[in-house]
């Protein structure tokens, strides 16, 4: 008896894992299965869709590492990526060693404030940023969009940070004081060598936030020449673009950050569930 | 009033370093965030005529109020959070029960039920744009029962998804639950994980049944992550923009009725004000569902 029970739960849960599976693969496998499709199998003339391709192929591929379009918009979500990077690494680190090595009062609240910038809104501070950017003719401009995406980031770049310089013991700041290096020295030439492979899963965060962010990228750069790859995929689908196209494009945007994610796991899994637990 | 200097200046120069290098840090931030404000407030404050600009003036809110428009994003809008809020801790709470217990290949599993955290939203829209286009994508298709594999005829005409509102709105709520459900995943199953076995234990020993434990013990000491849930999805929820922007185009929400305003009524004054009463909203979202949580736990959980 005691077995029966324990065996129709144990079905159901493998069910349950079954089905979420399901749900989870199905639209990640439509995307490859779209991005490796032939026409014929896309273009089907009424015809159900097959759920796999007729013919495989990776012409979508070999057209848009071709195309320039899709090149400059590549190139330009790099580099704004890369330059929010910078921004937000040089102005959030220096802040996140402060507010973990120093305790003067009220410096919880103003951490709390600072990573919770986060929490405010996108969407409405898009508007207020471009009518701003317009007027500094930051409009259209890669650094534009970069300046938007270290205002999202930094946030979190000063959240991950904090965590990677508590786990630096404070004596060895001490001791490089000690031995007569100034704090910026101690900061800059013992610390920061340390707290190296942790920044660089923030300075990975970054790009990843950057490369897909969509809203201010979209917003900033909505009618000019340059575009972000996310730009570019929202751009081309007002010309009801061929499907296998759109989904090559997808899995190339999508492939650093499943790459990526893996990588920095630990530390998103930090960042997703803070304050949960308390 | 000297001494009060004194230790004014001992302060910082104590703590000058400190001070320095979180300049920029909070000017940026802090700043960014001021200028804003103050700007969104300025922006649907004004209103301009052949003249000159009127300022201060509510004509944009009395506008926006008589606009039909703004009242079906606004209901769609409030659909749209009340629908997707609850089904995500629902579908994240799923996923977490079904990952606590140990089995083979726990990892690999975890890690797959992280990976549309992995999938960009544009992506992710962009997929179900694909996947319920009409008249013949994947979802029609199947529901037609047109596949060997699922031969039962759902519905005899495909579905014009994003032809209508209430569907239009359905794939988008699924689109962001589907994105999101990692991160409910995980901080449920932080709470979980925070739950000491021995409580569990106790609980056996003194003959509580599996629903009975679940209740009892699981569902109060969840509390707390089901609130940082609750609190943090909402808001997410209210401000949600790419979904409903690539699925939903003809049918706004707030947050798409702003890039509307924005880009093709071409009039930033409207696009603000819609975004001060969004803001509004979710401020006061917020604060209600915070007191409404601790209201529950006052009464749930008696220790």
């Amino acid at each position: 008896m005691k077995l029966k029970r324990i065996n129709t739960s144990e079905i159901i849960w493998l069910i349950g894992i079954i089905i979420m599976i399901l749900i989870i693969l199905f639209p990640i496998f439509v995307m490859f299965k779209y991005s490796i499709s032939d026409r014929a199998s896309v273009v089907t003339g009424g015809k159900p869709i097959p759920l796999w391709p007729y013919h495989p192929t990776i012409e979508q591929f070999k057209t848009l590492v071709t195309t320039d379009r899709f090149i400059s918009a590549a190139l330009c979500s790099i580099e704004v990526a890369l330059t929010s990077v910078i921004i937000s690494l040089i102005i959030g680190t220096p802040a996140a060693y402060a507010l973990v090595r120093y305790r003067f009062p009220g410096i919880m609240v103003l951490a709390t404030l600072l990573i919770s910038v986060r929490l405010f809104p996108d969407i409405v501070s898009v508007v207020p940023v471009v009518e701003i950017f317009i007027k500094l003719r930051l409009i259209n401009t890669k650094i534009g969009v970069a300046l938007a995406h270290s205002l999202l980031s930094i946030p979190y770049v000063i959240f991950i940070a904090m965590g990677v310089f508590e786990t630096i013991p404070k004596d060895l700041d001490e001791q490089a004081q000690i031995m007569g290096a100034s704090k910026l020295y101690s900061f800059v030439r013992v610390i920061l060598p340390v707290a190296l492979p942790g920044l660089a899963a923030a300075a990975i965060y970054v790009f990843l936030l950057s490369w897909d962010e969509f809203i201010f990228a979209y917003f900033i750069l909505a009618f000019g020449n340059l575009s972000t790859l996310p730009v570019m995929l929202q751009k081309i689908l007002s010309w009801t673009p061929q499907h296998n196209l759109l989904a090559a494009i997808s899995v190339m945007l999508s492939i650093p950050v499943i790459i990526f994610t893996f990588i920095v796991q630990k530390y998103m899994r930090a960042g997703a569930t803070a304050g949960a637990v308390k | 009033m000297f001494k009060k200097i004194k230790i004014l200046s001992y302060f910082f120069k104590k703590n000058l370093f400190a001070i320095l290098i979180l300049t920029p840090a909070v000017i940026y931030l802090v700043g960014f965030l001021l200028i804003i404000l103050f700007k969104v407030v300025e922006l649907s404050l004004t209103h301009i005529t052949p003249k000159a600009p009127l300022f201060p003036s509510v004509y944009n809110f009395i506008e926006l109020s008589k606009n039909p428009e703004f009242k079906e994003a606004f209901f769609r809008t409030i659909l749209f959070t009340f629908i997707g809020t609850p089904l995500e801790l629902l579908i994240g709470m799923v996923a977490a029960f079904l990952l606590a217990r140990e089995f083979i290949a726990r990892g690999i599993i975890r890690s797959l039920f992280i990976l549309p955290l992995a999938i960009p939203s544009i992506v992710t829209a962009i997929i179900l744009y694909i996947m319920f286009d009409y008249p013949g994508g994947h979802i029609n298709n199947i529901l037609m029962g047109n596949h060997s594999f699922f031969p039962f005829k759902v519905i005899s005409y495909p579905i014009n998804w994003r032809g209508s509102g209430f569907f239009a709105i359905l794939v988008s709520i699924f689109g962001k639950v589907w994105r999101d459900m990692p991160i409910s995943m995980l901080i449920i199953l932080a709470g979980l994980q925070s739950i000491e076995k021995d409580q569990y234990e106790a609980a056996q020993t003194m003959g509580a049944g599996a629903m009975q434990t679940f209740i009892k013990i699981t569902l109060p000491l969840l509390t707390p992550a089901i609130s940082t849930l609750l609190i943090l999805r909402s808001i997410e929820m209210w401000k949600e923009f790419i979904f409903p922007f690539i699925l939903a185009g003809s049918y706004p929400l707030l947050a798409t009725l702003i890039e509307r305003a924005y880009h093709e009524w071409r009039d930033p004054y409207e696009a603000s004000t819609i975004a001060l009463i969004l803001l509004v909203l979710i401020i006061i979202s917020t604060i209600l569902i915070f007191y409404l949580l601790k209201w529950l736990k006052k009464r749930l959980v008696k220790i």
